[in-house]
């Protein structure tokens, strides 16, 4: 059996990078449009492990990436008709994705595909042209109300771009860590898609750290640093915290941002106008439950904007929010300290039921429409 | 046993067997019960053994056997149980969706921005 060497392929795709432990095997590779990351103990459970990491993100991608012909969301996006049956992983990634817009009173919603395509994100980013002299096109936003979902049946009006950015890369993360454990005799993995992370079986001591920044940095770098080439911007502080259990995603207007009309765009799109979010957080990270509740939440507050850190406190789910202006703030127990244990509560907050919190009763209609957070178990009216 | 003094056809008293330095078969007597008495402890020590071992793997499983991998090699990986390993470098960041991290060739990392 040969031995590892940092550097060298690990399985097909992965690269080992070296952290210098020989008690965990870190692997990475790129995958949904972004890098995945694997960490596992013992490492010597590192090969079966990637392969049920392999096939988990396979068939996410091959369901719901709206940047794939031969995904199943491309197909129903092509489709004449407003009625489909989909598959279960499908169905559930649609499923989790409605819940979360019923939790958040609409912030983060599905049914924002054609008004990212219309701004210019129509494609895997990677290839989307950053300085475009296209003009800006605005399409409003149809609503996750109008999107029904029937166990594997999903009726949604014809025309309508789903786009599950918002809980997709989570759920995966969820998916494929729990899928990984099971197939484990014994300790742990992490597995972060793009810096949404989800942990399952035997934290390491201490529990697994991560570092908390505003951009996605190599893990060995423990303080943000000035962007390459870019303008300055007054960055936060990274933060490394420790997550034994459940999960933490980060949501950041910082990072994917390409230039349409004169204006400079980003890709969380507030469901409310059809365009990107504008409120004071630039970056949100948020520790919950599930990995999907926590791309959801993070991803909500930065729509939010100055209810966010309310809403989050209401919840019970630590959070770091950080301004544009670099200023930080804590939230439900978020710890202070680097290296600090964060700790997410024991039971998720978002319910598929449909007594979702802050949810509204509002149809589908255009801009400014009453969409937002409430309390918890408050229902909105429209 | 109850024949141990019997005389059996062919058979030889040993040199000295009614001496009086040796009552009538006290020598081969308390060798057998010597060695009944060794056997018993023996037994016993065995049982308390495996009575032990058993209490023992029931809260402490044997290690799984490792499963193929290209990464068997690497020391210290012990089988899931009290070792669980302690880390101060950062596994993974966490920093938002969406910068795309490449791995190439060798290892190197190419880390692409894309605020303009």
């Amino acid at each position: 059996m040969d031995p590892v060497v940092p550097g060298q392929p690990a399985a097909p795709g992965w690269m080992l990078i070296d952290l210098g432990s020989a008690m965990v095997a870190v692997v990475e590779r790129d995958a949904l449009g972004t890098s995945a990351r694997v960490a596992v103990w013992p490492p010597y459970q590192l090969a079966r492990v990637l392969a049920v990491v392999d096939a988990e993100l396979t068939l996410l991608d091959r369901q719901a990436s709206r940047f794939r012909e031969d995904s199943e969301i491309s197909a129903i996006h092509r489709s004449a008709a407003g009625v489909h049956r989909v598959s279960e992983g499908l169905a559930e990634a649609i499923a989790v994705a409605l819940s979360a817009a019923r939790w958040t009173g609409g912030l983060v919603d599905p049914t924002v595909g054609g008004a990212l395509e219309s701004l210019g994100y129509d494609r895997d980013f990677a290839v989307v042209p950053q300085s475009g002299d296209a003009p800006l096109v605005l399409t409003a936003v149809p609503g996750w109300q109008s999107v029904q979902l029937d166990g594997r049946r999903l009726s949604l009006p014809v025309g309508s771009r789903l786009d599950l950015g918002a809980t997709a890369k989570g759920l995966g993360a969820d998916r494929t860590a729990s899928a990984a454990a099971a197939a484990m005799a014994g300790g742990g993995i992490l597995v972060s898609l793009g810096g949404d992370i989800a942990v399952a079986g035997e934290a390491p001591d201490g529990g697994w750290p991560v570092l908390v920044a505003d951009e996605q940095e190599p893990a060995s770098t423990r303080h943000a640093r000035p962007r390459p080439g870019g303008p300055g911007v007054d960055r936060a502080p990274a933060q490394v915290v420790r997550l034994s259990a459940g999960a933490l995603a980060t949501s950041s207007v910082v990072s994917r941002r390409w230039r349409r009309g004169g204006r400079t765009l980003h890709h969380i799109v507030d469901p409310r106008t059809g365009l990107p979010a504008t409120g004071p957080w630039r970056t949100v990270s948020v520790a919950a439950t599930t990995c999907a509740e926590a791309n959801a939440a993070s991803a909500a507050a930065i729509v939010a904007g100055d209810q966010a850190e309310a809403w989050l406190a209401a919840q019970g789910l630590p959070a770091r929010l950080v301004a544009h202006g670099g200023r930080v703030r804590l939230v439900a127990g978020w710890p202070e300290a680097d290296g600090g244990l964060v700790e997410p509560p024991a039971a998720c907050r978002m319910t598929a039921g449909p007594k979702g919190l802050g949810m509204t009763q509002a149809g589908p209609r255009g801009p400014a429409d009453g969409r937002g957070l409430g309390g918890p178990g408050e229902a909105r009216p429209a | 046993m109850d024949h141990e003094d019997e005389e059996r056809p062919g058979w030889v008293r040993l040199p000295g067997y009614d001496d009086d330095a040796y009552p009538h078969g006290t020598a081969r007597a308390r060798g057998i019960r010597r060695t009944r008495r060794a056997s018993n402890w023996t037994v016993a020590a065995l049982i308390a053994g495996v009575a032990a071992a058993t209490g023992y793997f029931a809260h402490h499983p044997p290690a799984a056997a490792p499963a193929t991998s290209s990464v068997t090699g690497v020391p210290g990986g012990t089988a899931a149980g009290p070792h669980k390993p302690t880390l101060n470098t950062p596994v993974t960041t966490s920093g938002g969706s969406g910068v795309t991290v490449s791995t190439g060739p060798g290892g190197v990392k190419t880390v692409t921005y894309r605020d303009n």
